[in-house]
């Protein structure tokens, strides 16, 4: 008997089915609500310090999420599809901006006070400033022929063939990474004004809280390139192109638009975002290798997802979201450590439930300007 | 303007690529040759000329052929039939390790150090032995891969590994029902011997061992009464942070947090954080040097600046040192109990580091404990062999098995060593190293 019918049986089952999200959502709400409790009230085992730190753990973590998942939303939001090559992109910029700084380290510009200086120290800026213009540069070219081989050719094929064919642009650009650069684990080695690990320190309840550089740098970054990102496509005539061509290619061909060169720009913009996300990864994490692409690839995208993918400020919102449910989940809900992807995944699926196209939910294209 | 851009941009990617692959080379290889001029400096203060490593001569000695109708009988009678290598082939001693990726110095050392076994061991009736390492990225996936890579070739008579914990645990059976002896230098985890397997053997302490030292040294020697213990939830890791929870508590003291961290993250804030809570005295952390170092280096702005960071056999190595500089000193590791100083040790140093450019038990703890394994191996290879009158070997499976199993005062570079019934044939330790002033130190 299908719901369709209409007996009496059947009527209930579809009242059932009806009634099944709100259930699911107050039985987790009732959870978390009640988990909330026993933390906060009932053992309030951890003082304002701890929480202070796990915010800006959080907020830093949901920084990193948010920078790589604004390239995926404007690939997703402009062409309708999962670059889920990404991450090896982000990669590739995190090793250019890698070697800038060896480079820059091992320039010697003694000073009267120091005879030891190196160029990374003397100009400091201006180093940080060209390893983002060496990541976002080689990214970018690499985002540019990461469309021309493996997509540009698939754009009349149905959806699910760009998808595989991106999964193994991504496996094949993991492999050369580990081919050319061989599999040890780097470390970046900052300029000394943006250290790993220093930072403003806070009194807070007796215990000194850092606010790290970096973390503070991430996270200004992520809202420079999305307001940069916003800008272009909602003000500039490329960023017109490029909405005009999400909307409808056949169209947007027939006015004038050179859709082929609009998406190779899609794909460099993307990329030069995503070799800014390396570059600040490796200041930031300090350690990368071939692999490190992959993970934060992965979370990048369900941040995209969670804010409503194809969505700018969405991304960014997902990001931030998803950092800091990583970060205070665990311990405010009192559940291991090492469910806090579970956690994440159960944030992931509730809102799902509730709000299929994610929390801000409109495509680029169609929002209404 | 798209002609230059796409020119502008193959340019810079083909400026940078060339700068980066040669520029990698000689920083790596710029503190090895440092290493290496101070080494012979103090050498030649000391001798008049620098150790030269002494190669093992080769004697093509004789081999009896044994009759056809013997070689069947014997291969008959044994229980996993025989291996049989033509002529013209080698005999393959294989190796599953990681090769790549956070943990590939382990694998990289080991294999340095079984290729110099081989060139040691010679040959045997003119068929000559060959080290097959494979990669198995440390975990159950590509232990269970290898081992059927080295089972489908049939000249492989034995594996000196598996390295890791969870690469054994999955290739275990395969291996088991392959009939392929294994002997490993340096999987601790200690089911691994209780799963009831015959071919199965190792090498190293257990964890049971190095987790009792270790809460022993924590409480007793460092005086410490509150740590906090963490793992990387894999077998190995896991395994041995239960071990020293379980021994600390015992001595009475306090583990405040107890907690599994994900492999491969690069953010550990949130769990040191609320570790930082409750102040422990030290970290106690069960897991491999990627994700010790990240520990560590993240330890410091978090408040607790003061915790020691206890690490293990996973955690030593040249990589830790290098991914933490000064965030790592102060922080303790364990290795096998250092082999006493005798001249085939002597030489064994001096070939390594000619070969390889830095010495052993640089890269990875069991540099002594591999090469002793792929070198008891080929002696039971050796030993079990029988020329056949076609010019074949025929290695019988079950005698390799039982041989290694049963190996009674064998003596190695890193101890003597005897397997019993359920194959742990373990050579002492855990010792104790603290990193003081950018080295390794023994911690008393």
């Amino acid at each position: 008997m299908l719901p369709n019918d209409k007996t009496k049986s059947s009527l209930i089952l579809r009242n059932i089915l009806k009634y099944i999200r709100p259930i699911f959502g107050i039985l987790v709400a009732v959870y978390i609500i009640w988990r909330l409790y026993l933390v906060f009230i009932v053992q309030n085992l951890y003082g304002p310090e701890t929480w202070t730190r796990l915010l800006i753990s959080g907020l830093i973590i949901g920084g990193v999420y948010s920078l790589i998942a604004i390239g995926y939303t404007l690939v997703y939001g402009i062409l309708l599809m999962i670059n889920f090559a990404h991450g090896e992109v982000m990669m590739t910029g995190a090793f250019a901006g890698y070697f800038v700084f060896e480079a820059a380290k091992s320039i010697n510009v003694p000073s009267v006070g120091n005879p030891d200086l190196v160029f990374a120290n003397a100009y400091p800026v201006l180093s940080i400033l060209i390893a983002f213009i060496a990541g976002m540069a080689v990214s970018a070219a690499i985002g540019y022929f990461l469309e021309k081989i493996a997509y540009r050719p698939l754009r009349k094929a149905p959806r699910l063939i760009p998808l595989i064919s991106a999964i193994g642009a991504s496996i094949f650009l993991q492999n050369a990474a580990l081919l050319l650069f061989s599999p040890q684990t780097r470390n970046y080695t900052n300029p000394e004004i943006l250290s790993r690990g220093n930072g403003w320190k806070i009194l807070i309840n007796g215990s000194n809280v850092t606010l790290p550089y970096t973390g503070v740098f991430t996270f200004i970054l992520s809202i420079l390139l999305m307001v940069a990102l916003l800008f272009l496509v909602k003000k500039t005539r490329l960023g017109k192109a490029m909405r005009a061509v999400a909307m409808d290619k056949d169209t947007a061909a027939l006015m004038g638009i050179d859709v082929n060169q609009t998406i190779s720009n899609t794909f460099i913009i993307s990329g030069a975002l995503a070799g800014a996300a390396g570059v600040m990864w490796g200041l930031h994490n300090g350690m990368f290798h071939y692999f490190v692409g992959f993970i934060p690839g992965i979370k990048a995208f369900t941040a995209a997802v969670l804010g409503g993918i194809g969505n700018i400020p969405g991304a960014m919102l997902g990001g931030m979201l998803l950092g800091l449910v990583e970060s205070i989940g665990p311990t405010a809900l009192d559940i291991s450590y090492q469910l806090k992807d579970v956690i994440s995944f159960v944030i992931l699926i509730v809102i799902l439930v509730f709000k299929p196209s994610g929390i801000l939910g409109e495509v680029l294209a169609e929002e209404k300007i | 303007m798209k002609k230059h851009y796409l020119l502008s941009f193959v340019i810079l990617f083909a400026v940078v690529l060339a700068s980066c692959a040669p520029a990698a080379a000689p920083a790596e290889e710029a503190p090895a040759a440092e290493e290496a001029v101070v080494e012979e400096a103090v050498v030649e203060e000391a001798v008049v000329e620098a150790p030269v490593c002494v190669e093992t001569v080769c004697e093509d000695a004789d081999v009896a052929a044994v009759s056809a109708a013997d070689v069947d009988a014997a291969c008959a009678a044994d229980a996993y039939g025989c291996a049989v290598i033509d002529a013209g082939q080698t005999v393959k001693i294989g190796m599953s390790s990681p090769m790549t990726g956070g943990y590939a110095d382990f694998g990289i050392d080991a294999e340095n150090s079984g290729l110099i076994a081989v060139k040691d061991a010679c040959g045997y009736a003119g068929f000559s032995f060959e080290l097959v390492a494979e990669d198995d990225e440390g975990g159950a996936e590509g232990g269970a891969a290898v081992a059927n890579k080295m089972v489908a070739d049939p000249t492989v008579v034995g594996i000196a590994g598996p390295l890791f914990s969870g690469a054994s645990a999955a290739g275990i059976p395969i291996y088991d029902a392959a009939g392929v002896p294994l002997l490993s230098p340096s999987a601790t985890n200690p089911p691994l011997t209780a799963m009831g397997s015959a071919v199965f053997n190792r090498v190293p302490f257990t964890d049971d061992a190095q987790g009792a030292a270790a809460a022993d040294y924590m409480f007793n020697t460092l005086g410490f009464t509150k740590i906090a213990v963490l793992h990387d939830g894999e077998t190995y890791g896991k395994g041995l942070a239960t071990i020293v929870k379980s021994e600390f508590e015992g001595f009475g003291g306090e583990v405040v947090v107890f907690e599994g961290i994900t492999v491969g993250e690069a953010d550990y804030t949130p769990i040191l954080t609320t570790i930082s809570a409750s102040a422990p005295e030290a970290i106690y952390f069960g897991g491999y040097s990627a994700e010790g170092a990240v520990l560590s280096n993240q330890m410091k702005s978090l408040g607790l600046e003061d915790a020691v960071f206890f690490g293990c056999d996973g955690t030593f190595g040249a990589d830790y040192l290098s991914l933490t500089g000064e965030n790592g000193e102060g922080s303790y590791h364990a290795t096998p109990k250092e082999p006493p100083a005798t001249d085939t040790k002597a030489n064994f140093d001096v070939c390594y580091e000619s070969a390889y450019g830095i010495g052993p038990v640089v890269l990875s703890p069991f540099s002594y404990n591999s090469y002793d394994c792929t070198s008891a191996l080929i002696a039971a290879a050796k030993d079990a062999s029988m020329l056949g009158e076609d010019g074949k070997l025929y290695i019988p499976r079950g005698t390799m098995v039982d041989a290694i199993r049963g190996l009674t005062d064998y003596t190695g570079i890193s101890g003597t060593y005897s397997c019993n019934e359920i194959g742990e044939c373990n050579v002492e330790g855990p010792q104790f190293w603290t990193l003081t002033g950018g080295e390794y130190v023994k911690a008393d």
